[in-house]
């Protein structure tokens, strides 16, 4: 029994496999069977057997002999997709890495600028030594000197007034001295400024700003007995650097006050 | 076909991916430069130096006698060591001679500059230029102009005034 079922089994199946072959040779496009299915289709449906056999016979087609087919150049089609993927992939990550490290890059580098672009940093009072020594030495001597004057001889004193001052600070200067000018030769007035304290505010790059303490002594000689007077002095200076390397008074800040 | 058309467009997107690379290593470099930078740094505690004294300064030129015991700890908390011990010290009697003389002291800070700094002592120098006004009962304020210097020391609680005083006026041309 079970051998009778069992052949009629195999040779149901090796008759579809034939059929089925037949049905490939016979129409290598699948499509075909396919197509021609539903137009014949319809009516043999409810029999059954022959469509029903057809499409299983389509299905196994379909499955199994494309599959074997493929397998002899399945290492080099698997090779060849691979390098397609990678050779279309690579490109994909490279632009990926290009964007990410361009926006750390523009990132990194806004974030530097803006570090080194900050007022506090940009300030060079006390972080380069060299160059407060230098704005704060030259700024004494430029103070002392034009904030001094001898009746007898005007010379440094006008001197000074030519080459020290820039911009605003030649009229405030000229406003602060008018009045020692005008009463030098009849007093015989010696005034002498000495900075005794210093401290640089601010330096960036060809400006700075300089607070001064100074102290002013003004000597009188034309009465019998020379008399002298101290008068206490704090005011800010405003210095710029000129072409020539010194710094000049651009500007003289007394906050408000008279002299 | 793939190759010949993808190779040119690899090596593109190599050469732009070291590229891209290097400006990132540049940058990176030039973030971390300037995050790391002693002179910013320096310049930072500069800035809080110079904070801390003319708040100092200004906290301890102002005082209204309605108010003295807040007014007195502000000067002893703007304050550390040997100042700081005398403010303490001189308390009592400086409390009975505001009470006395019924005075409201303010001041504002004209301008300031640290002189200098050392960041690793925790020592700093400074300079405020100071507008003082008294104001006496029955009398017209008094304003006076003020050379503070003054000398800071970091504590733990920031920097805080370790010495105050006015700049000394004229005799050095004198004698």
């Amino acid at each position: 029994m079970s051998t009778t079922r069992h052949l009629v089994n195999r040779q149901r199946r090796l008759a579809s496999a034939g059929a089925a072959r037949v049905a490939t040779e016979a129409a290598p496009p699948e499509r075909k069977p396919r197509a021609l299915n539903p137009a014949d289709g319809r009516p043999s449906s409810p029999t059954g057997e022959a469509p029903k056999g057809a499409t299983e016979k389509t299905a196994e087609e379909t499955a199994g002999p494309p599959a074997r087919r493929r397998l002899p150049g399945s290492r080099g089609a698997v090779r060849s997709g691979l390098r397609r993927v990678l050779s279309v992939r690579t490109p994909v990550v490279l632009c990926i890495l290009v964007v990410l490290l361009g926006g750390f890059a523009a990132f990194a580098a806004t974030r530097a600028d803006s570090l080194r672009s900050d007022p506090a940093a940009r300030n060079a009072a006390l972080t380069d030594p060299a160059r407060t020594s230098e704005v704060k030495g030259q700024t004494e001597k430029a103070v002392a000197a034009l904030f001094s004057y001898n009746y007898a001889d005007s010379g440094p004193a006008d001197k000074a007034a030519s080459t020290l001052l820039t911009g605003k600070a030649v009229q405030q200067h000229r406003g602060m001295l008018a009045a020692v000018r005008a009463q030098a030769k009849d007093q015989k007035l010696v005034l002498t400024t000495t900075v005794t304290e210093s401290g640089v505010e601010m330096i960036d790059g060809s400006r700075a700003r300089v607070l001064v303490y100074a102290d002013q002594s003004s000597t009188r000689t034309a009465g019998k007995k020379p008399e002298t007077t101290y008068a206490a002095a704090m005011f800010a200076v405003d210095v710029a650097r000129g072409s020539n390397g010194t710094w000049q008074i651009s500007g003289i800040d007394t906050f408000g006050q008279g002299s | 076909m793939a190759r010949m058309t993808t190779q040119p467009l690899l090596i593109a997107a190599m050469v732009l991916t070291l590229l891209a690379g290097g400006f990132a290593v540049w940058a990176g470099w030039s973030w971390y430069g300037a995050a790391h930078d002693d002179a910013a740094a320096y310049a930072a505690s500069r800035d809080k130096v110079l904070a801390a004294g003319e708040q100092a300064v200004q906290n301890l030129s102002t005082l209204d006698h309605n108010d003295l015991a807040h007014g007195l700890d502000m000067w002893q908390d703007s304050t550390t060591g040997d100042l700081h011990q005398q403010l303490a010290d001189g308390r009592v009697e400086f409390e009975k001679q505001v009470q006395q003389a019924q005075t409201v002291t303010t001041a504002k800070v004209l301008d300031g500059a640290v002189t200098e700094l050392d960041d690793r002592a925790g020592k700093a120098r400074v300079m405020v230029a100071l507008r003082i006004t008294v104001q006496a009962p029955k009398e017209k304020p008094a304003a006076k102009d003020s050379r503070m210097l003054g000398e800071l020391t970091r504590t733990s609680s920031g920097w805080k005034l370790s010495a105050l005083g006015q700049a000394p006026v004229g005799n050095s041309a004198a004698n």
